[in-house]
Formats: structure tokens, C-alpha cells, sequence
């Protein structure tokens, strides 16, 4: 059942779109049929196994089947949850709305909020990356525009619940986040499905947008069930004087190819990309990063750590690029692969691409079981095998988790980890 | 019959015999000091003891409180009552010392996240940290760093000392823990050594030099050369080694 032109206009009319963000899909669908799979030959997807992914085999979109389970967060400002390709339903704090603070589906967004959506949607992350871009341009099942005037600071995170009944349809959602200038405030997207036999196609992908001096934390937690093909672009682009920090937990899905990106365009412009990746069984994760410094004195720190078990594999490949012109610029980066099965493999590729000498970088890789000293450690004084293993997988999970931008996620995070440890 | 029974212990490391039949008896109540230069196999045998797997274990046995341990695993031979303080303590990121105290406590006391009457509670917990804490000069917001990660040398050699109290371990064996120590450290290692000294404990002290046994006495002195004990007896062969070095069993002066 291949992907088709009338379920374009079909989950466009589902949305009740404007006609230049149906057009858009159009577009992107034309580009969907044009483009082929990833080659082998290339770089990016040298390492990728698709596992027998058809693209043709699965529904344009999973049909309105009821309310999203609401699965508390506690202390949210604003909460949009979303099952399958419904249109979302929000919560909002209204002291928030009153400030200005726009939190909505992003079909809705589109139609009220013209002038925030039109330039920035699919600017980023473009259609035309590659095919699986394209399909998500094309079908995207929904998502949220969350936009936040300038200075406007927010205490309690907005969360994103994404919800799938997770049996053969394509479920992509996108979050379009849009900061003022010197607006302050964390977000929360969540991604779920029950494991059932039938694959499907999810992304869960990331627009952000920040201000001159905007400070945002961004935290994606992909627990999607084990026969999600997953492929997301999360990409943030950076003002002056802008912080972003993204987070990236991934968890379900049976494969998942992502990319974190950052483009820094405001000199004092920072992103921190953190991420937490655990595989086990047969799960493939694929991770390309990319520290994007357009412009001087720039900072960009990265550090992604993953375990595996089972007979998973991982594949990080991180391109730090300094443009000729971005003088005094800052990158670092780290991948640290936590090796738990012999049969799992970690594959870690750093790369560097400065044209600017007067700038500082550092990356770094490393991919090993559990060192055998610090086990002994812990068992000598009295701590059984399996929980000193236990402790030691979550304390090098520890040392970035305790990096998560806020409370609610820094828990929850937690509580999915020690689950999946058990 | 010692609580702590070594005979004729023999251990190679990837292939290499190091231990070649080492007895040595060690009971509660009792301060043995086991000296020798470089290379006599004096850390082999405190990690031997323990269970390290890089060592071997070529022949003789080790029994502790009348049961052979050789077969056991590290974790049972800590939990039965025996310690080692570490020559190098590792950095272990991501776990503090908190959680790491808390959880070898518990497994002592048999806690396995079920029955939580057997799990060590904050305040017992802070009634056997806080003195040692004091005696040993270590501040308390290193319970809350990572496991030995930013201390100083002089700073894991006295965390190992607190997880000792912590433990309170039967035969406790001290791997050069006044190696690389300075004098102020050395002088609050041995103060919470003394101060845990007493009929309940036995301790195995490790050791190249003889400055520690100046703050601590030992009962007996055992001199190890090229892995075997050529000489045992009081505190005297101290002494004797302060004077005349490790050249009489014909090694170089230390």
C-alpha cells in the first residue's frame, strides 16, 4: 500500500490546512517520488541497516481512533497530546496565553499564525535532505507550534505527547518551536507506541528557532515500540547571544537514524547536544550530529553515551565544521559507547571540518565493555556482580543525564532507564 | 586455628608465577606487616586475597573463618568480613560515594531491595560515616562527588579508610596505604586505624616502608622477597629493616 497524492490531500483536509501549507506537502510528496533510497555508496548510510524496511508497505496515516491517553507530567505550564494523526488537544497555563505565548497544533498554527509558520516550517529541516525527509514533509501527521514572545520566561516545561496505536502507518510528527528575543523555557517531546508485529514509520522530528538571547532546553524521548522505523532530523538554529541545549533520549523503536544538528548564526551564540542512546536485542540506532559554527565566537559542547545489549548495533558519526570566517569559536565533542554483550557493536566516527585556525576543538571517541577495575572495585566491597553492573551502566548514564536541562525530564529519564536496567 | 589461613599460596599473573608459597596466619585482634621491595609480590597477594581476576590461583589455599575462599567471588569475600584497601584507588564515574557506602552496606547486611528492614537507614547510616569522617578529615560533601573523582591522592587513601569503618570488616588488608601519603594524611589514616583497632579486627598491612609502623604498631612484621616470606617475626624486624634495607636477602636498598 504505497504512499499516494490523495492521502496527501486526505491528511491535509484531516488538518483542515491552508491551502500554502497543502501546497507544501505537495511539493514535498513530489520530491518523496523523485528522490531515491540512500545509497550505500554514501558516507551517511554506509553503516545503515534497513532491516527489511518497505516503504510501501505501510498506511499514509493512522486514522483518529480516540482521545490521546494523557500520561501525566506533573508541573506542566502547557501539554499537547496527540494520538496517531489526530490533531492534537492543548492545555495551556492562561497566564501564558495572555502574555502572548501561542501553543497549538501545528495545522492550527499554520491557519492563525501565518506569518510565525509559513518561512520557518521545513527551513531547517528541508524535504529535500533525503527521501525519508520528503516523506515526512510530505505526510506529517501533525505536531505543535509552540512560540514564545520576547523576554517572556517560563518556569515549568510545555510537554509534547505523541501517541501511536503503532501498527503499520506512517506517524510523523513535527514541533515547530519559535523563541523571542531573550525568551526563556524548556520543552518536552514524548514518543510512544505499544511493540506490536506490524512495522511502523515514525520520525518526531524538531524545528527550533532562537532569538537573540533566547535560552531553551529541548528534551526528545523516543520510546516509540520495537517495530518503529524511525528517521527524525532535530535541528536548532542559534541567535546571538542564543543557548540552546538538546537532549536526545532514544529507547524504542526496533531502528532509529536521526540527526541532532546545530546551525549557530549569532556570534555568542552556544548549543549544548547531549544524548542518551540504550540498545538492546536486535535495535539498530544510526546517529549523525552536526555542530554547525556559520559565524565567530561561537560555542558548541557535545556529548552523546550509549549502551548496548543483546546483538544491537549503534552507528555515531559527529562533524564538527568551522566556517573560514568563525574566528574564535569553541567545539567539543564525545562519544562514549558502553559495550554490555559481546555480540553488540558500537561504531564511533568523529569528524572535523575547519577552515578558521584561531578557534579551539576537541572531540573524542571511545567504545569498551565495562571496565574490569571498576567492577572489582564495587565487588570488593561486598556488591553483587549484576548490581555493580547495574550501577556502573547507570552512573555513565548518570554523568549526563544529571545534564538535562530540567527536573520533570531529568526523572523521567531516570525512571526509563532503571526500567530498561531492571 | 587463625581466622585468616594463607599456605603455601601460589599465584602467577598472565603466566608469570609471582607467589611462589606464601603462609602467613592473620587473626582478629592481631597487626601483621607484610614488607618487601618492588616486585616482591606483596600486592598480588592483597589482591589475590580478595579475588582480582587477572590473578591466578596455581596452588595452596586460603581459608577465612574456617572456609575455604579461593572458590568465592569478590563480593562474598567482602560481605564474609574481609577488606582491601586499594595501592591505586580508581575514579568510578557517575556513582557517589554515598550510593556507593549505602549499597556495599546493605549487601552486607543481606538488604536486596526487597525487605527494607534490613536496609541501613540515614541516620545509622550518618551515625557510622560522621565520626570517621572527622577522624579522617574528609569533608562531607565529598559523599555527594563521584567515587574518588577530583580527590587527591592523600584524599583516596583516606576514603578507602572510610570505607573500612563503614564495612567493618573482620581482616582488613591495607595495600601501601601510606604509599604516596604525606605526613598529615598518615597521621589520620593511622588515627582511624588505632581507633578501629581491638579485639574484633585483624589487619594485613602492606607496606615498602616503615615510616606508617611508627603510628601504627604492629604485632607481628613479615618480610617478603621475590614472593616468598624469608622472615617473620615481632616488631624488631622492623627495626632491623629501618637500619640494614632489603640487602640481606640480596635486593637493592629501598
Amino acid at each position: 500500500m504505497p504512499f499516494t497524492k490523495e492521502s496527501v490531500e486526505e491528511i491535509a483536509s484531516l488538518h483542515e490546512e491552508p491551502d500554502w501549507l497543502r501546497k507544501r506537502r505537495r511539493e514535498a510528496f513530489d520530491v518523496y517520488e523523485r528522490l531515491d533510497l540512500p545509497s550505500k555508496i554514501d558516507e551517511e548510510w554506509r553503516r545503515v541497516d534497513f532491516k527489511g524496511l518497505k516503504l510501501d508497505g505501510f498506511r499514509s496515516f493512522e486514522e483518529p481512533d480516540g482521545a490521546a491517553p494523557g500520561l501525566p507530567i506533573e508541573g506542566a505550564a502547557g501539554v499537547l497530546r496527540q494520538r496517531g494523526s489526530a490533531p492534537g488537544k492543548v492545555e495551556l497555563d492562561p497566564e501564558l496565553a495572555a502574555k502572548g505565548v501561542v501553543f497549538l497544533p501545528l495545522s492550527q498554527g499554520a491557519r492563525e499564525h501565518r506569518d510565525l509558520v509559513e518561512k520557518r516550517l521545513f527551513s531547517e529541516v528541508r524535504a529535500d535532505r533525503d527521501k525519508f525527509a520528503a516523506v515526512h514533509a510530505a505526510l506529517f501527521s501533525g505536531g505543535t507550534l509552540l512560540y514564545v514572545p520576547d523576554f517572556v520566561e517560563i518556569e515549568e516545561p510545555l510537554v509534547g505527547q505523541y501517541w501511536s496505536s503503532g501498527g503499520g502507518a506512517a506517524v510523523l510528527p513535527h514541533t515547530l518551536i519559535v523563541a523571542g528575543k531573550g525568551a526563556k523555557f524548556n520543552y518536552l517531546d514524548e514518543f510512544l507506541s505499544p511493540s506490536l508485529d506490524e512495522p511502523a514509520l515514525t520520525s518526531g522530528s524538531a524545528e527550533i528557532f532562537l532569538g537573540e538571547g533566547a535560552q531553551v532546553g529541548y528534551v526528545a524521548l523516543q520510546k516509540w515500540g520495537r517495530h518503529a522505523y524511525q528517521f527524525a532530523n532535530q535541528r536548532v538554529h542559534v541567535g546571538k547571544e542564543a543557548t540552546a541545549r538538546l537532549f536526545n533520549v532514544t529507547l524504542g523503536s526496533r531502528f532509529a537514524k536521526v540527526r541532532v544538528e546545530a546551525n549557530l548564526q549569532g556570534p555568542g551564540g552556544m548549543a549544548e547536544l547531549k544524548g542518551i542512546y540504550f540498545a538492546s536485542e536486535d535495535q539498530f540506532f544510526d546517529f549523525h550530529t552536526l555542530q554547525d559554527h556559520q559565524v565567530g565566537q561561537t560555542t558548541s559542547d557535545l556529548l552523546f553515551k550509549g549502551a548496548l545489549r543483546g546483538t544491537s548495533r549503534t552507528v555515531y558519526a559527529g562533524l564538527i565544521r568551522i566556517e573560514k570566517d568563525s574566528a574564535r569559536s569553541d567545539a567539543y565533542q564525545a562519544n562514549r559507547n558502553l559495550l554490555l554483550s559481546k555480540q553488540a557493536k558500537a561504531y564511533s566516527i568523529p569528524m572535523l571540518e575547519i577552515i578558521n585556525n584561531d578557534v579551539r576543538c576537541t572531540h573524542g571517541a571511545t567504545v569498551g565493555p565495562i571496565d574490569a577495575e571498576h567492577l572489582f572495585y564495587l565487588e570488593s566491597r561486598g556488591i553483587p556482580k549484576s548490581v555493580a553492573q547495574r550501577m556502573i551502566v547507570q552512573g555513565f548514564f548518570g554523568e549526563v543525564a544529571d545534564r538535562i536541562p530540567f527536573e520533570q525530564a531529568r526523572r523521567l529519564v531516570a525512571e526509563e532507564l532503571e526500567a530498561r536496567l531492571g | 586455628m587463625a581466622d585468616l589461613e594463607i599456605r603455601d599460596l601460589r599465584v602467577s599473573v598472565e603466566g608469570r608465577e609471582i607467589l611462589k608459597g606464601v603462609s602467613l596466619d592473620v587473626s582478629k585482634g592481631e597487626v601483621h606487616a607484610v614488607m618487601g621491595p618492588n616486585g616482591s609480590g606483596k600486592s598480588t597477594l592483597s589482591q589475590t586475597l580478595l579475588g582480582h581476576p587477572g590473578y591466578k590461583v596455581e596452588g595452596g589455599r586460603v581459608r577465612f573463618k574456617g572456609q575455604d575462599i579461593l572458590e568465592l567471588t569478590p563480593d562474598a569475600r567482602s560481605r564474609l568480613g574481609l577488606f582491601l584497601a586499594l595501592q591505586y584507588p580508581i575514579v568510578v564515574p557517575g556513582i557517589t560515594m554515598n550510593n556507593f557506602l549505602r549499597t556495599a552496606l546493605n549487601a552486607h547486611r543481606g538488604y536486596d531491595g526487597k525487605d527494607k528492614s534490613k536496609s541501613v537507614s540515614p541516620k545509622e547510616f550518618r551515625t557510622l560515616v560522621e565520626p570517621y569522617l572527622e577522624t579522617l578529615r574528609i569533608d562531607r560533601t565529598f559523599l555527594s562527588r563521584y567515587i574518588n573523582e577530583g580527590f587527591s591522592g592523600g584524599e583516596k587513601k583516606r576514603a578507602e579508610i572510610l570505607q573500612m569503618a563503614v564495612l567493618q570488616p573482620e581482616v582488613a588488608v591495607l595495600d601501601e596505604t601510606d604509599s604516596g601519603l604525606d605526613i598529615d594524611s598518615i597521621k589520620y589514616v593511622s588515627e582511624a586505624i588505632n581507633k578501629m583497632r581491638g579485639p574484633e579486627l585483624g589487619v594485613l598491612m602492606i607496606t615498602h616502608y616503615t615510616r606508617i609502623l611508627q603510628f601504627i604498631k604492629p604485632d607481628y612484621v613479615h618480610v617478603m622477597v621475590a614472593g616468598q616470606v624469608v622472615e617473620s617475626g615481632g616488631a624488631e624486624v622492623a627495626d632491623r629493616l629501618e637500619r640494614e634495607g632489603y640487602a640481606q636477602w640480596g635486593e637493592e636498598v629501598a
